[in-house]
């Protein structure tokens, strides 16, 4: 099996003044890792994994598998396999042909095609289509078999690019499912674009959530989730995603405080050093976090304001609430008599608080973020 | 609810009247012509002189052999056969080649390449008929069957690689990468990926051409005098005179010609739909 290395790896389109898709991209996965690339439209993901299949040419930057340097050697020869969002199946060519297409092309010999093409048809659930040319097969038959191109080269490093956007909701959490099992049971290294955050957090080891061309954070999903590097992962992570209001720091007697809102919320995660030199931040705090506070609650830490709409979601509730620093939304696990235009107070769990400096990465905290709050 | 079914129907007839008319009135349009022809290459002139419309009782199914052999078809057809298969087939290998660089590769000067080769379908043949008779005369290319291929080829295949390229620009990217990938080679690729998924736009072409050439009169007229050297079009003419045509055997002539194309015609369109479902880009 294979490590995949990107050592500040550039694309740009267009030449050397060409706009860069891609800029500084570092990274390393490792042996057997999923590694998932997450991030909105447009930023890049297709073309890091375009340059590691070698079907783009790198700008700059180094790219080894393995250990190899890879910048000149053609796709064919990195033994790679990529599943396309297309599937790009050849249609002319039955399900069997498709899948051995790239094995006759190396060589192999006859009676071992014909053993992994069986194998691999068998575990995707292929064998009755093996006949059938792509255009007779449903939309989760041919992303099957575009998995089982792939699957039957048995390469050293797995390529997907978003190969679920294709599938409705039910097959695609059952393909996300058959996805894990099939990196557990080959143990091979993958990865694996996608803009689908749930995608991201579900199946991967690790994540690398993109932004306008650069890495704005690595790490594994509930450590990137819990502890975002900026406002844009913040947000990017989450769903709906976390509230952000401008904050005023203040020093104050118990430690510092944010006023937010109107209200004045202690920052307990962070001591006096941390926050050393900074007036003006970003605080931000997940709708999850937030408890809608019942008229007769304790003294705590809350912002108010006036409910905009109510959203019944079955098994949860999102409040809007609109606030002296805009609006928030607070995602309630129960359902709620509150009804819009009521003055409500929205709870602040000091423990799940976040901050971020002007330049909208986070203000490194001292004590962990806490876990999801009963409320 | 009967009136109402009744209602439905007519209006339904109605709204496809039109169109059955148009298309009963267009089949008659192609038809009839043909069959008519068809029923005069079984009689003499001197019977269609008298009456242009009749059946071809007796039918004169001699005429046939006479054309063949005494009249010299079997040499026309045979060249026209040659001319015209080398031609359509040269065309097909240099307008798919042609066809799939210009849609697939990026490089200096190929819109500039295909600018130049669709502007040479505007304008009519013609203009350089005299042209090329030079050029065929100070190559000794003059009168051979060589020339004429060469000229055919040259005057088909700017619309082959219009159309093929058109086609070949609409198979998906992602194919020629997960055959990249796979290991093919760019020619392997073309060999087999755009070969077998463009078979549709390839067999359309293959046809055009064929019809096209088959028929072609002018540059065959002009640039081959060799009695022997001509095509079933050129060789046609030998039954108009000056002041006498043999309209009976020029009948006659044409149904000879016209066979092939219906042959071609009927074996690729059923290529063509075969390809068509085959090569289903879904
Ligand atoms: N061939 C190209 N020429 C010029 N610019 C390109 C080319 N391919 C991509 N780009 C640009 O590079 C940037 C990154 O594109 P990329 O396809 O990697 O995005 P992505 O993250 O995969 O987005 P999506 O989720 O929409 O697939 C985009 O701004 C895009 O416009
Ligand atoms: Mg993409």
């Amino acid at each position: 099996m294979a490590t995949v290395q990107l050592q500040d790896v550039c694309k740009r389109y267009g030449g050397a003044g060409g706009l860069a898709a891609v800029q500084d991209v570092s990274l390393t996965v490792a042996d057997g890792e999923f590694m998932v690339l997450l991030g909105p439209s447009g930023c890049g993901k297709s073309t890091t994994l375009r340059m590691i299949a070698g079907l783009e040419s790198i700008s700059d930057g180094r790219l080894a598998i393995d250990g190899r340097p890879m910048n000149a050697v053609p796709a064919k020869d990195r033994d790679i396999a990529m599943v396309f969002q297309s599937y790009a199946l050849y249609p002319h060519m039955t399900v069997a042909d498709n899948l051995s297409f790239g094995l006759r092309r190396r060589g192999t010999p006859r009676a071992e095609i014909e053993r992994r093409v069986a194998a691999t048809a068998e575990m995707l659930g292929l064998t009755e289509y093996l006949a059938r040319r792509p255009a007779a097969l449903s939309g989760g038959q041919r992303q099957r078999v575009a998995l089982g191109r792939a699957i039957v080269r048995e390469p050293k490093v797995f390529l997907f690019d978003e190969p679920l956007s294709n599938l409705d909701a039910a097959l695609r959490v059952a393909t996300r499912n058959e996805l894990t099992r099939l990196h557990r049971r080959l143990g091979a290294t993958m990865i694996y674009v996608t803009h689908d955050q749930v995608e991201a957090m579900t199946m991967g080891s690790r994540i690398c959530v993109m932004n306008r061309g650069r890495i704005a954070q690595v790490g594994a999903p509930l450590e990137v989730y819990r502890n975002p590097a900026d406002t844009f992962v913040a947000r990017f992570l989450g769903s709906p995603p976390m509230n952000l209001l401008p904050a005023r720091l203040r020093r104050a007697a118990g430690g510092s405080v944010a006023l937010v809102a109107g209200a004045e919320l202690p920052l307990t995660r962070w001591s006096d050093a941390a926050l050393e030199g900074v007036a003006e931040a970003s605080f931000g705090i997940r709708p999850e976090e937030m408890l809608l506070l019942p008229p007769d609650a304790a003294p705590q830490p809350a912002i108010a304001g006036t409910v905009a709409s109510v959203e019944p979601l079955g098994a949860e509730t999102l409040l809007l609430v609109d606030t002296a620093g805009g609006e928030v939304t607070a995602r309630l696990h129960r359902d709620t008599a509150a009804r819009p235009g009521d003055a409500v107070r929205l709870g602040i769990p000091s423990a799940a608080a976040y901050l971020f400096g002007p330049d909208g990465r986070a203000i490194e905290a001292d004590r962990p973020a806490a876990g999801a709050a009963l409320n | 609810m009967r009136e109402q079914g009744r209602g439905d129907r007519l209006t339904a007839l109605l709204r496809r009247g039109p169109l059955l008319a148009v298309l009963v009135l267009y089949t008659l349009y192609t038809t009839l012509p043909f069959l008519w022809v068809g029923a005069m290459s079984l009689r003499t002139t001197a019977e269609i002189s008298a009456d242009h419309y009749g059946l071809p009782s007796p039918a004169h199914w001699g005429k046939f052999r006479a054309a063949w052999v005494d009249s010299n078809f079997a040499g026309y057809f045979w060249n026209s056969t040659v001319v015209v298969v080398s031609a359509v087939a040269i065309v097909t290998v240099l307008g798919a080649m042609a066809a799939h660089a210009l849609a697939r590769y990026r490089f200096p000067g190929n819109r500039l390449i295909y600018f130049v080769l669709f502007s040479s379908i505007i304008f009519p043949p013609q203009i350089v008929l005299l042209s090329l008779f030079q050029i065929l005369v100070n190559y000794d290319l003059y009168n051979t069957r060589t020339g004429l291929v060469l000229v055919y080829v040259s005057l088909q295949l700017p619309l082959t690689v219009f159309i093929l390229e058109a086609f070949f620009a609409r198979i998906p990217q992602d194919l020629f990468e997960a055959a990249r990938i796979d290991g093919y080679t760019d020619f392997q690729i073309f060999l087999r990926i755009v070969v077998p998924v463009g078979m549709p736009a390839i067999v359309t072409t293959v046809i055009l051409n064929f019809v096209h050439l088959w028929n072609e009169y002018l540059f065959a007229v002009v640039l081959v005098s060799d009695e022997d050297l001509r095509t079933l079009p050129v060789g046609i003419q030998r039954f108009m005179g000056d002041y006498f045509q043999d309209i009976g055997m020029i009948a006659t002539g044409v149904m000879i010609a016209v066979i092939p194309v219906i042959v071609v015609y009927a074996f690729f369109s059923e290529k063509l739909i075969q390809g068509m479902t085959a090569g289903a880009v879904k």
